[in-house]
């Protein structure tokens, strides 16, 4: 069930960058009904990408996949650099992949500058613990993030809006090409949602990343991502630049939604609409 | 859930009932007989009813049954039938699969009260023993209870099994240092405090049966009350329950049950815990049903556990109370992955 | 809020402490061995300072002297705080594994496994020598902490609070089995195994004493190891494997490690409770610091704790001796209460 804005010239990036992460024919889960089965996809390099599907559809499981914490465990292979990452050594991939998992949680009483430190880790070793360089990376992120006047308040004491941009210096901490990042957006308010996407959009368009975002909202995903990737039932259905993936029949194939799709007039972006289906006397208004 | 007006039930229904009681107390009579039957000696069955009903004490036999294997066979239904009991009844209220006398700190609160006025306070008279036991097996459950309160989530089938292993470890250290501190006083109650059915004076038993009928009834009479319970808090003072009076009532009950069950064998754990999962397998959730069915199986168990007790490694007797844990725990393990 | 560090940023070798930390570190230290210089002074022999130290050091007092303080109070004493700060070791590790603030060898079942398997071997094989308890003991733990990791890991992972209700019932069980062992047992062998089950350091001798020191020397280079792979998994197993850490290797080291602290410290002197549960939370509010010096931090407070206990224990009853089991015991479960209090036990169930 794929698109033809599929693997038209792939891989699609506006910089003709190759892509660097990508999943070759990976089945994932056991037995007869696997989670995902028998996907590829390419992801385009210094660009945000998001993945959106109903509930159930795989995507964070995908992700996972990318992050080598599950095992790609029906066959296929996903590659990092052209190396296959579930095989490169865990540390080396730390250095160009990070990820932020969905709702982590902090030790207890650390506070905002020990949490994003933490991002160095991959960077330390026994006897080097904590060095010059750890030190400049740490101020930078929480600079990009916005974090540096929480530096020294606790994170269990922050908003979630606040924690999740402490989370995300972390990572950015962690100083890699590819970010990672699993439902950041969640549970929190709208406002935060576009403070966060804005800030994850800077990252990739300034700083050059590659960054991979599972989420929810259609409409923030239209808004702030660049490339989309639409999946349902464990299958890609649709995948590439946002106005062409975000369509009406896309929306009905992916998640049964009636909708109309606008385009913000001051953007330029794609706005999904619901239709809602008025009773009759009301509609004849 | 039934949730059928309880003042007309099906004919069939009822006939269910009446042969389920039939077969529940046959097997009960069963193990009763089994139970006196086994021993240093193993008597034939048919010796025993003999023993029971044509009593001769010119017979030796006779007058072993009669004064040592009787008085051990009752003991054993009537604690099985109270922690039984204080179980089902502690699970249909706090809505709880894990709650138990044991778990809940209950036993120890008792044994521990028992155990100070018998070795500190010099109170041995068996008049007293169930009062005493009583004063702790309240004092241990409202500890708990205030613990698992005040955390955060509240009274969590966790928060109070956590605090109530946090009671009986501190009890249980406060009662091994008495211990030590004054060997000679509590050389008698060593064995008691494994839970154990052999030894106990019949006197003893006598001075608990007021409280143990008192608590059978009590909890016979709220059965149909925790039913209700069982939905929840608001929805059964929607049905007219006052909750506050019906919670109250079964603490009573359960801590003069819990009281009886150890003035006569010490702690003896997970009892409570096993039989009346079992009972509602088979009965379903009417408390009208569960509370006298638990009564009657867990009488049942005790005495099949006393039985293994006294058959695995004979010659040796092992204490009851281990043969139970030994049984229970891993229920208790099985409830955790299947219930929570 | 600003936080005093020792740091050197340059150089193939760099590091950054907190001072505090540091500074605690030092005060524990010193606590240690007032506890050691005051153990060795009470007793029924009551000896003063002076008199340690000479025992000690040069030419004991009396005769007397040098067999007390030689022969049954330094030993004794070295025993007490070499397996507080195993136990509270094996805690901080367990509670780093399992993201929970409330893992304890004792509290889970694997002191009861390696108090089982060591109470087999008195009663049913009295012959073996001694110096082989610490093997079955570590054998004994190995496989309830296999068992319990079994159970709880049936139902989407295993780094939740089922663990610790399965190490409950874990415990009751194989306690119960103890139990019946001892009543099975000859009475003199089932009276020793009892006595080395209360928890009680006042048999501990030389020989313990050695054996611990080995554990320790073989441990320690396992435990700095530890100290990286357990920064990263106090985040989680997704965020570790984010930061390059081998998770499932990694947390199979870890508990392996905990379980071996545990089981040999049991060995030792019999499973003391609730040291592995409370000295690492008393480290953490002592100082906030990163692993490595939390580490340190919960092995001293964990050895101070035990020392103070057996030093209560045997003097403020005497002629009686509470076993230190009991008297860690009676300290502990308020500490535990505390931490069923604070910690946030519902999300993690």
């Amino acid at each position: 069930m794929q698109t033809e804005y599929e693997t038209a010239d792939a891989p699609q990036v506006p910089g003709g960058h190759p892509a660097r992460l990508s999943a070759r024919g990976i089945t994932l889960g056991y037995g007869a009904e696997p989670i995902i089965c028998d996907l590829s996809l390419d992801i385009p390099t210094a660009e945000l990408t998001a993945i959106v599907g109903p509930n159930g559809c795989g995507k964070s499981t995908l992700l996972k996949a990318f992050a080598r914490v599950l095992p790609v465990s029906g066959g296929g292979v996903i590659e990092l650099d052209g190396r296959p990452v579930h095989e490169t050594p865990t540390r080396e991939v730390a250095k160009k992949l990070a990820l932020l998992p969905q709702g982590p949680i902090a030790p207890e009483g650390l506070t905002v500058r020990e949490l994003v430190s933490q991002g160095r880790f991959p960077y330390q070793s026994l006897v080097r613990q904590w060095s010059r360089e750890d030190a400049r990376a740490v101020t930078e992120a929480m600079a990009a993030a916005n974090v540096t006047d929480l530096a020294d308040r606790r994170v269990s004491e922050l908003s979630g809006g606040q924690r999740q941009r402490c989370w995300i210096a972390m990572v950015l901490a962690q100083e890699t090409d590819l970010l990672l990042l699993d439902e950041p957006t969640t549970f929190l308010d709208l406002k935060v949602q576009v403070e966060l996407m804005t800030l994850l959009r800077d990252v990739a368009h300034d700083q050059g990343r590659t960054l991979v975002v599972v989420m929810h909202e259609l409409n923030v995903a239209a808004a702030f991502a660049d490339s989309l990737v639409m999946m349902r039932d464990g299958s890609i259905t649709a995948q590439g630049p946002v106005d062409h993936v975000f369509t009406a029949e896309n929306l009905d194939q992916v998640f049964g939604l009636d909708a109309a799709v606008l385009n913000d007039p001051e953007s330029g972006r794609p706005v999904c609409v619901p239709r809602v289906s008025l009773r009759p006397d009301i509609a004849a208004q | 859930m039934t949730t059928a007006p309880a003042s007309a039930p099906s004919p069939a229904f009822t006939l269910a009932r009446g042969g389920g009681a039939v077969i529940a107390l046959g097997t009960l009579a069963l193990a009763f007989a089994w139970h006196i039957a086994v021993g240093a000696k193993t008597i034939p069955l048919g010796a025993v009813f003999t023993a029971l009903f044509r009593y001769d004490p010119q017979v030796f036999d006779h007058v072993v049954i009669r004064d040592l294997r009787l008085p051990r066979a009752i003991f054993g239904v009537l604690v099985g039938a109270a922690l039984s009991t204080a179980g089902a009844l502690m699970q249909g209220v706090t809505r709880n699969p894990l709650a138990e006398p044991g778990l809940l700190g209950l036993l120890s609160g008792a044994s521990f009260a028992v155990v100070m006025a018998v070795g500190v306070f010099d109170l041995a008279a068996p008049a007293w023993l169930p009062l005493i036991a009583a004063v702790g097996a309240l004092g241990a459950a409202s500890v708990v209870w205030l613990i698992a309160i005040s955390a955060p989530g509240g009274a969590t089938p966790l928060t109070l099994i956590l605090s109530g292993a946090a009671v009986t470890a501190f009890l249980a250290a406060l009662i091994s240092i008495a211990n030590l501190i004054d060997e000679d006083s509590f050389e008698s109650l060593r064995v008691w405090l494994t839970g154990t059915l052999a030894g106990r004076p019949v006197e003893v038993m006598l001075w608990t049966l007021p409280w143990l009928a008192a608590g059978l009834i009590l909890s016979l009479t709220v059965a149909r009350q925790v039913t209700a319970l069982a939905m929840g808090d608001e929805t059964a003072t929607g049905l007219g329950v006052d909750v506050t009076r019906l919670k109250t009532l079964v603490l009573i009950a359960v801590v003069a049950l819990t009281a009886s069950a150890v003035s006569i064998a010490g702690p003896m754990g997970f009892v409570g815990l096993v039989v009346p999962h079992v009972v509602r397998l088979i009965a379903g959730y009417d408390y009208r049903v569960i509370v006298p069915l638990s009564a009657i199986l867990g009488a049942t168990f005790l005495l099949l556990a006393d039985i293994a007790a006294r058959l695995v490694l004979a010659p040796v007797e092992v204490s009851t109370g281990i043969v139970t844990a030994l049984l229970g725990a891993p229920f208790f393990v099985w409830l955790i992955r299947a219930r929570l | 809020m600003i936080v005093a560090v020792w740091e050197r940023l340059d150089g193939p070798v760099t590091f950054r402490l907190p001072l505090r930390g540091v500074a605690i570190l030092a005060g524990l230290s010193a606590g240690i061995v007032a506890v050691m210089a005051v153990s060795l002074m009470s007793g029924s022999f009551p000896l003063d300072l002076r008199g340690v130290l000479a025992s000690l050091f040069s030419e004991a007092p009396s005769d007397t002297a040098e067999t007390v303080v030689w022969e049954f109070r330094f030993p004794r004493t070295l025993a007490a705080f070499m397996t507080g700060a195993l136990f509270a070791l094996s805690g901080a590790i367990l509670q780093n594994v399992t993201r929970n603030p409330l893992a304890d060898p004792s509290l889970v079942g694997v002191s009861q496994g390696a108090g089982f398997a060591v109470v087999a071997i008195i009663i049913a094989f009295p012959d073996v020598n001694i110096a082989w308890r610490p093997v079955f003991a570590f054998a004994g733990a190995l496989a309830v902490a296999a068992l319990i990791q079994w159970i709880a890991m049936q139902r989407t992972g295993g780094a939740t609070m089922r663990f610790i209700l399965t190490g409950i019932g874990v415990a009751a069980f194989i306690s119960a089995g103890t139990n019946a062992l001892l009543t099975y047992g000859d009475i003199d062998r089932a009276l020793a195994a009892l006595g080395w089950l209360a928890g009680s350091i006042h048999a501990a001798g030389w020989g313990d004493v050695r054996s611990l020191v080995v554990c320790l020397v073989v441990m320690i280079p396992a435990l700095i190891w530890a100290s990286r792979p357990m920064g990263a998994l106090r985040f989680g197993p997704e965020v570790a494997t984010g930061f390059g850490v081998a998770v499932r290797r990694d947390r199979l080291v870890l508990i392996t490690l905990s379980v071996a602290l545990a089981a040999f410290a049991v060995a030792a002197v019999g499973p003391l409770g609730f040291i592995g549960l409370v000295a690492p939370h008393i480290a953490r509010r002592l100082a906030r610091t990163g692993v490595g010096l939390h580490l340190a931090l919960s092995a001293a407070t964990g050895a101070l704790m035990v020392g103070f206990a057996d030093l209560l224990g045997r003097t403020l009853f005497a002629p009686v001796q509470i076993p230190a089991g009991l008297v860690t015991a009676v300290i502990g479960v308020p500490v535990f209460v505390a931490l069923i209090l604070r910690s946030q036990a519902r999300s993690q169930l």
